[in-house]
């Protein structure tokens, strides 16, 4: 029903428009982390406007970029002091989204052009990574751009690992008539706080239209309220820890007495 | 299924936590140790951050220490007197132990601090009880056992403010117990673990405290200390994940049952040469998870 009145209320909305136009709405502009959480599958849906049959594929192209809260990362290198590998400096990657999932019908770098992806930081070759040497650990050593760069683009490497930055050509459905749909896969590590939800609409490397929409993922129950207080209250969080222990260590000694 | 846990902040199989519990559990019951130098390190095996791992082993210790507690307490085999210098030393340890620990985080080193300490501990105890039950197991039967040497320890008789311990029947300062306490409770904090394993042969030979009250001032000790040792993780770290630790207690109390009947069917020495080689075991999984080279050689943590 929802997504059904969602592709209505689009079609109303871009029907009086005359330049080309893209628009989106979300399913769902809640996400909710709960104690089950493994994973979640956004759906974008969207209608262009004002050109000819963009269902026949006539050059029409669509790029996605969902971007996380603004996260600050750390970054060391492992390095073999001795026999062993020890973490070595602390680079501070600032202000990177904390998820960034861009999905296309095809390979970015064949629908934007190379300004486009820069300016709009299409894909995760485009973001702006800076990685700075923590002062406080190597007073002395003076951080090179080699160094950075080599730091930023591992970066990229490890959270793309770890499933929080990806660029995924497909998912992109084009519908009937000017409606299309994207489903995005969100990993059961998605952080929570505000993401940012944007879709570019492209015809021949052109750009014709763009739109964004706001997303909110949050914890939600018991999972939550241990957050908030562990976070918010750790002392109180600590000693009720403690009497929960107690009072399941009792009821297991309870349990088991012969 | 997944559970995800809330401070962790990863999904883990509830199943597999449960079982890697009874495990520990078991071996515990078996041996009658407490488990902790065991489960921290399997948790970390598991994926569990080690700062998240040591801070959630202190909550499941105060858990899996209270029937043990309760049935000396019946029993009248605590020396609360002792129990409370233990107790002073130990909530000192454990602040020190706190400090320590948030210095190696905040430095980027606390992995390989938590590894390298367990390393330590793990091989020397291991290589000890190896030694001492190979002994036991070559010994024939109908030799006579070597007599323990009762040496007086003569730095204590120097000691000032000597008293009377009545349950324990002895006349000592109580600044060894305090200094004993104080180490016991910083390897808590920094290592998640009760520290039964170095307080009861201390009480023994040390102390020199009869073997009757022994286990219950421990576990007294025990679960003082690592009760404060978790509020002090939750206040300073907010590495406690409740959650977790009660996965790990369902387990514990199942698989310690079962391990308890085991352990009667095998000989002391059998049992201590069992658990030199897991202790061994375990080491040598850490110092290999230290020496090869890593699968990335880049670590990435974040935070909103």
């Amino acid at each position: 029903m929802m997504r059904l009145a969602a592709i209505i209320w689009i079609g109303f909305a871009v029907a009086s428009a005359q330049a080309a136009e893209i628009a989106i709405a979300l399913t769902n502009d809640h996400v909710e982390v709960d104690t089950g959480f493994s994973g979640a599958r956004l759906t974008l849906f969207g209608a262009i406007s004002g050109i000819e049959a963009p269902e026949t594929g006539a050059g029409v192209d669509i790029i996605s970029v969902i971007r996380g809260p603004a996260t600050q990362f750390e970054i060391r290198q492992l390095q073999k002091s001795g026999p062993i590998w020890m973490p070595g400096n602390t680079h501070a990657i600032k202000d990177a989204p904390g998820l960034y999932l861009t999905n296309a019908n095809r390979p970015i770098t064949d629908i934007a052009p190379l300004p486009d992806q820069a300016a709009y930081h299409l894909g995760t070759d485009f973001l702006k990574i800076d990685a700075t040497q923590d002062h406080r650990e190597a007073p002395d050593e003076a951080q090179t751009s080699a160094q950075a760069e080599l730091f930023a683009k591992a970066f990229v490497t490890e959270v793309e690992d770890a499933g929080l930055y990806r660029d995924r050509i497909g998912g992109v459905e084009f519908k009937k008539g000017s409606l299309f749909a994207i489903n995005v896969d969100l990993p059961a590590n998605t952080p929570v706080g505000d993401y940012s939800v944007a879709v570019y609409l492209y015809q021949d490397g052109v750009l014709l239209g763009r739109d964004e929409a706001d997303l909110v993922v949050n914890k939600v129950g018991i999972e939550r309220r241990i957050f908030d207080l562990a976070h918010n209250q750790p002392v109180t969080y600590g000693i009720l820890c403690v009497a929960i222990s107690l009072f399941a260590g009792w009821i297991a000694a309870l349990a088991f007495r012969k | 299924m997944l559970i995800y846990l809330p401070i962790a902040e990863i999904p883990v199989d509830p199943f597999v936590v449960i079982f890697m519990g009874a495990v520990v559990g078991f071996l515990s019951g078996m041996f009658g140790v407490g488990g902790g130098f065991l489960m921290t390190p399997l948790l970390i095996f598991y994926g569990i951050p080690p700062a998240i791992a040591v801070g959630t082993e202190a909550s499941q210790i105060v858990a899996s220490s209270v029937s043990g507690v309760l049935a000396h307490l019946k029993r009248k085999t605590v020396d609360f007197m002792m129990g409370g210098f233990l107790v002073a030393g130990g909530g000192v340890g454990a602040i020190v132990g706190i400090f320590i620990f948030r210095y190696f985080r905040a430095m980027g080193q606390i992995e390989t601090f938590i590894s390298l300490a367990y390393i330590i501990f793990l091989g020397l105890i291991g290589a000890l009880m190896m030694v001492e039950s190979m002994r036991a197991l070559l010994r024939s039967p109908d030799a006579p056992r070597p007599r323990r040497k009762h040496r007086s320890v003569e730095w204590m008789a120097v000691m000032p403010f000597a008293m009377r311990f009545r349950r324990s029947q002895i006349y000592i300062s109580p600044i060894p117990p305090i200094i004993l306490g104080f180490l016991v409770g910083v390897l808590s904090a920094i290592m998640g673990v009760g520290g039964g394993f170095i307080m009861v042969p201390a009480m023994l030979y040390i102390l020199k405290m009869p073997t009757n009250v022994v286990i219950g001032t421990s576990l007294f000790q025990i679960i003082f200390v690592t009760a404060i040792a978790t509020i002090l993780h939750a206040a300073a770290n907010q590495t406690v994940d409740i959650v977790l630790s009660l996965l790990l207690l369902t387990g514990g109390v199942i698989g310690a049952q079962i391990g308890a009947r085991a352990g009667r069917r095998l000989k002391g020495e059998q049992l201590r040469a069992l658990l030199a080689l897991i202790v061994l075991g375990v080491c040598a999984r850490l110092v290999f998870g230290l020496v090869t080279p890593p699968a990335s050689p880049f670590i990435v943590v974040g935070a909103p």
